[in-house]
């Protein structure tokens, strides 16, 4: 099997040459996802700091979890959510003026204080044991190693984890679909329904639009459904010059009823 | 270099993620921060399942990727249900529930 | 090679029975047809409940912390709790079983045609039961967890159908999505939390278990400042599922928001499954490294307490009331929390059971009270209900009275227990802010009590509606439980401290 088991206690070179190189990306990248207007940026940059993880877990000996991080997390969770996006709102973009007025500064003081917070205190850490490393623990593969932990000491969370994924399933499902309530009349059906109605007017079908029109000249409003003109359609300036002319000459007269 | 920078560079990634959800205002990309702080956790197990010489960290953060896409599932799904009754995924445009 | 793990089934049982029948119920969803669907989750709801409560039943006695290997521990106090969360969701579930809380089809947009055909039609989104039996298993299995994959798992199978069913209100539909939304988030952000708190401990412990934890306090060897780090993220985690300040932000806008039923279940139930996880992880595992959170908890129970008091006192709509009420309660119960003794798990207990029964009868008494447009929650249109209909609003004064800890009702025995533990342990200073904070409170339960019987009846079309048969059972036993465990509290008590105990 691949030996990617790295030096453990300070980490040899290649590993810290790595870490160096794409730990700075990986940070730039999670600040660019916070600061980015559009949304899809976002979930692209987000989607690079997840390799950028997945990089690191195959270095660190969590060679199961790279790639699960990589199939699962961004292939799977990831392009969910860009799937999402481009259903909700590929063309929104946040505008980046924030209403609260404070809240700016506050949160950036509570980033600095958070984020020096959590650093200094995790520098003075000195973890009290020396670095283990995972080569023994991987003695019989990674997989397998994660396998025997997953099915004997694991084995209940494992199971109850399923119960999770039947809500997801059926909560998607509840807020998502929609059962149909009455049945679409079929194309056969219609087709009875138009040439046994009381006229036979209307068997080929309605006109579409436009075909009762009568003009097409700019200063003339158009005719709503019911008869009466458009207000809208007519440009303003137009009906401020006066130069608007009356659609009541091209209006349809009422036809009297046919005799059959 | 030292192991800890792995730490580090979670912690980093946290908090990060943590003011991400307090300052954008669209909530899938709300979302998207917390998904960057359970992933900062995520590192953080492997770290220290590198230092203590277990696998047990590498298992936690197999079912941190596992309860994470369930909650994906459930989170976008609400997020699509609001995004069709107002046409706005900005929790801005959410506001009445006020005082 | 793997050897097979070696489960106790018959404790891990009720468990699995409310776990097989929810996914009964979504077989259900899958193969019945709509008519007979109401009927027959329910049926299967209740029965499961029924059932799963016996088995307890029947294992009460017995204990172990390897009935998952080292996942969960079942004992007394994880027994006591698992009971609890079954009666209150029996209760909860009667209230649910009325569907005109519900859209009759969620992803019908409020206002549409579809949803209209879809009430003519007589839908109804029975889903709502197995969510309800999933947020049940995961809400008896947080409180006996005992390593931190498990606690997070639990955590997140008791809110994901939380999140769901907040949304699905009939009534006011953007309001309650608005709520969906905003516990989604809110949950999730904290979630991360205590996950990443639950990383700092393994940091600092090298062990996932709550055992391993203790071990390594006693042993002293890994660096403090993990520790201290995880103490504080995994504390964000559990506040915000118990809504203590200053994690409360969700709970009015999240129990005003979703459907009335719902409401009740969550303030009930997840309280007692919530409190329960924190107990154990402060008692068993955090108990030698007491002195570096208790200070900062009694603080925040300090303050949760009076916060949720005052808080209230300039609501208007019954269920933001009843909310900041459940701040406050949070408030006491974390006070248990931090006393630390057998008597503070005890009265915990015993709380739990007391205030989530009072919690789901008032929320069935809210959802009665209605004019042509649905629920009334104002509670300036509540004037002069008592002399249109007594017996409800005798009701809703006995579940307010309750809250306030009048003698004579369960939440006066749960205060007294609280606050005896809470001397005991020398905490002083706690008794004397949760007298006060309970003072500060009677005063707004006792004000709506006056709104209902001493004003005059206004001319509004608010009136009492007949209840549905299931609701009026529900609030029957809430309020004969109320009555009863004020009378006669050491039904209950003692059984309360005969289960107090947790197994290492």
């Amino acid at each position: 099997m691949i030996n990617f088991a790295l030096e453990v206690g300070p980490t040899a070179t290649p590993e810290a040459v790595m870490f160096w190189i794409l730990a700075p990306i990986a940070v730039a990248a999670a600040a660019g996802m916070i600061f980015a207007k559009k949304a899809v940026h976002s979930a692209l940059l987000l989607a690079w700091v997840m390799i950028t993880l997945a990089i690191f877990y195959i270095a660190q000996d969590a060679l199961f979890l790279g790639i699960v991080q990589i199939v699962v997390y961004t292939g799977a969770v990831m392009m969910l959510f860009l799937f999402i996006l481009m259903l909700v709102g590929v063309d929104s973009s946040d505008s980046l003026v924030e209403n609260i007025r404070g809240l700016r500064p506050a949160s950036i003081v509570a980033a600095v204080g958070l984020g020096g917070l959590l650093v200094s205190l995790i520098g003075r850490a000195t973890l009290g044991t020396d670095v283990v490393g995972l080569s023994a623990a991987n003695s019989g593969g990674n997989v397998q190693g994660i396998a025997e932990e997953l099915f004997t000491k694991y084995v209940w969370a494992f199971e109850v984890v399923s119960a999770l994924l039947i809500t997801a399933a059926l909560g998607a499902m509840v807020l998502a679909h929609s059962s149909v309530i009455k049945s679409r009349t079929a194309q056969r059906d219609q087709s009875i329904a138009r040439f046994r109605g009381a006229s036979l007017a209307n068997a080929a079908g309605l006109p579409s639009s436009g075909v009762f029109s009568r003009h097409n000249a700019v200063d003339v409003p158009a005719l709503l459904p019911d008869g009466t003109p458009a207000p809208t359609s007519i440009s303003k300036t137009l009906e401020a010059r006066g130069d608007m002319l009356s659609s009541k000459p091209f209006e349809l007269e009422e036809k009297e009823a046919e005799e059959d | 270099m030292d192991v800890s920078n792995y730490v580090y560079l979670s912690a980093l990634l946290f908090t990060i993620g943590a003011i991400g959800v307090v300052v954008r205002r669209n909530a899938i990309v709300i979302f998207m921060c917390v998904e960057l702080m359970l992933n900062a956790a995520n590192l953080a197990f492997v770290t220290f399942s590198r230092i203590h010489g277990n696998l047990s960290g590498q298992v936690a953060s197999f079912f941190t990727m596992v309860v994470a896409a369930c909650e994906v599932v459930v989170g976008l799904a609400i997020i699509v249900a609001i995004y069709r009754s107002r046409r706005s995924a900005s929790v801005d445009d959410a506001s009445l529930l006020k005082r | 090679m793997l050897t097979s793990p070696k489960l106790d089934y018959a404790l891990l049982a009720p468990i699995l029975i409310i776990l097989a029948t929810a996914i009964l119920g979504v077989l259900v969803e899958a193969f019945i047809k709509q008519a007979l669907r109401a009927r027959l989750q329910l049926t299967i709801s209740l029965a499961g409940i029924v059932i799963a409560f016996e088995q307890l039943y029947r294992v009460r006695n017995q204990g172990s912390s390897m009935a998952a290997i080292t996942s969960v521990s079942i004992d007394g106090a994880g027994i006591f709790l698992q009971g609890t969360i079954l009666v209150l969701a029996f209760v909860g579930i009667l209230l649910i079983a009325d569907q005109d809380h519900f859209a009759p089809q969620a992803s019908a947009l409020p206002g549409s045609i579809e949803e209209a055909a879809a009430l003519e039609s007589g839908r109804a989104q029975t889903e709502v039961f197995p969510l309800t039996l999933f947020a049940v298993s995961g809400m008896m299995l947080f409180p006996v967890a005992t390593d931190f994959i498990t606690l997070f798992v639990a955590l997140e199978v008791l809110s994901l159908p939380l999140y769901l069913m907040a949304g699905l209100s009939r009534r006011r539909r953007l309001l309650s999505q608005e709520a969906a939304l905003k516990y989604f988030l809110l949950g999730a952000y904290s979630s991360a939390f205590f996950l990443f708190g639950a990383a700092l401990l393994y940091g600092y412990s090298g062990s996932l278990s709550l055992n391993g934890l203790t071990d390594a306090i006693h042993g002293g060897g890994g660096n403090d400042v993990f520790l201290l780090l995880g103490i504080a993220f995994v504390s964000v985690g559990l506040l915000f599922k118990v809504g203590a300040v200053p994690f409360h932000s969700w709970t009015p806008d999240v129990y005003q928001g979703a459907p009335t039923p719902i409401t009740g279940f969550m303030a009930a139930a997840t309280k007692a499954a919530a409190f329960g996880a924190t107990m154990r992880i402060f008692y068993v595992g955090l108990d030698a490294a007491q002195w570096s959170w208790k200070p900062i908890i009694s603080v925040i129970a300090v303050v949760t307490m009076l916060f949720g008091a005052i808080a209230a006192i300039s609501q208007r709509d019954i269920k933001r009331i009843l909310a900041f009420s459940s701040i406050a309660h949070a408030g006491f119960l974390l006070t248990a929390v931090v006393s630390l003794n057998q008597s503070g798990l005890a009265a915990l207990l015993f709380y739990s059971v007391a205030y989530g029964l009072a919690t789901l009868g008032a929320f069935g008494v809210v959802t009665l009270i209605r004019d042509s447009a649905g629920e009334v929650s104002d509670i300036n249109r509540w004037l002069g209900l008592g002399k249109k209909s007594p017996l409800i609003a005798a009701t809703m004064s006995l579940f307010l009275l309750s809250f306030a800890g009048i003698p004579l009702t369960s939440g006066f025995v749960g205060k007294f227990a609280i606050f005896s533990a809470a001397y005991e342990s020398g905490n002083i200073y706690l008794v004397v802010v949760g007298v006060l904070a309970s003072a500060i409170a009677v005063f707004f339960y006792l004000r709506i009590i006056l709104m209902l019987f001493f004003a005059d009846a206004s001319n509004d079309s608010v009136s009492v509606v007949i209840p549905p048969l299931l609701t009026r059972v529900a609030i029957f036993l809430s309020a004969i439980v109320t009555i009863l465990l004020g009378l006669a509290p050491s039904i209950l008590f003692d059984v309360a401290q005969n289960f107090a105990y947790f197994i290492r």
